[in-house]
């Protein structure tokens, strides 16, 4: 099976100079909220040269669908233009290509509710700030989602204090 | 107290919610890298309990 290695994951992405933004929870981590995660949660620009960079990337990382692992299914450039979830095991762990989250809001919709942060040495990741987070997280009915919303909130507190 | 020494504040350990202010305040004392550096600890350690376990 394949290990997680988000920072892996995340060389691979800026190697390619693919135009992303991390959400979930790496984004939150990054942030300081102390949850856990075992998947990178990428929000990609469905422009026509990023989705170029982007398969390279999966070809690169050795991508597939985890729902069906034993078919070792490789999304292509139409999934990638789409506004769906790709949901991914690479040589580095899960990864997921999401086209839009919440409601409707795609790459170019969240850019302005990003940051930019440094997430290792000589990574510098663009991630989706805590307040929309915690916005998104309150659009989704799933109850793993909400269930974070309350340490997410109490993290944008505490940074407010400081 | 004693003369000229400031108030002792005790900053509450847990949100109403049940949250833990004190993992907060500390995850925020680390740079984003250390943060993330954390992250992939806890799933370095879960993985290799994982492959122990069969």
């Amino acid at each position: 099976m394949a290990k997680t290695d988000f920072l892996a994951l995340l060389r691979t992405l800026n190697g390619h100079r693919v135009d992303y933004i991390v959400v979930g929870g790496v984004a939150a981590v990054l942030q300081g909220a102390p949850v856990s995660t075992f998947d990178l949660d990428v929000v990609h620009s469905r422009q026509k040269e990023n989705i170029v960079r982007l398969v390279a990337v999966l070809q690169e990382l050795d991508a597939y669908y985890r729902a069906q692992p034993e078919r070792r299914l490789t999304p292509d450039a139409s999934h990638l233009a789409s506004p769906g979830h790709q949901l991914l095991v690479t040589r580095f762990g899960p990864l997921d290509l999401l086209g839009e989250i919440g409601a409707g809001r795609r790459y170019e919709d969240l850019l302005p509710e990003s940051i930019m942060v440094q997430a290792g040495e000589q990574v510098l990741v663009r991630v989706l700030n805590l307040e929309t987070l915690i916005t998104m997280k309150e659009e989704l009915a799933q109850e793993k989602d909400r269930a974070v919303i309350p340490v997410l909130r109490r993290t944008l507190d505490e940074k407010r204090r400081r | 107290m004693k003369n000229g020494e400031p108030p002792l504040i005790v900053q509450p350990t847990h949100s109403e919610e049940g949250v833990d202010l004190t993992l907060i305040r500390w995850m925020l004392s680390l740079t984003p890298a250390e943060r993330l550096e954390t992250l992939q600890s806890i799933v370095d350690f879960r993985e290799a309990v994982r492959s122990e376990n069969g």
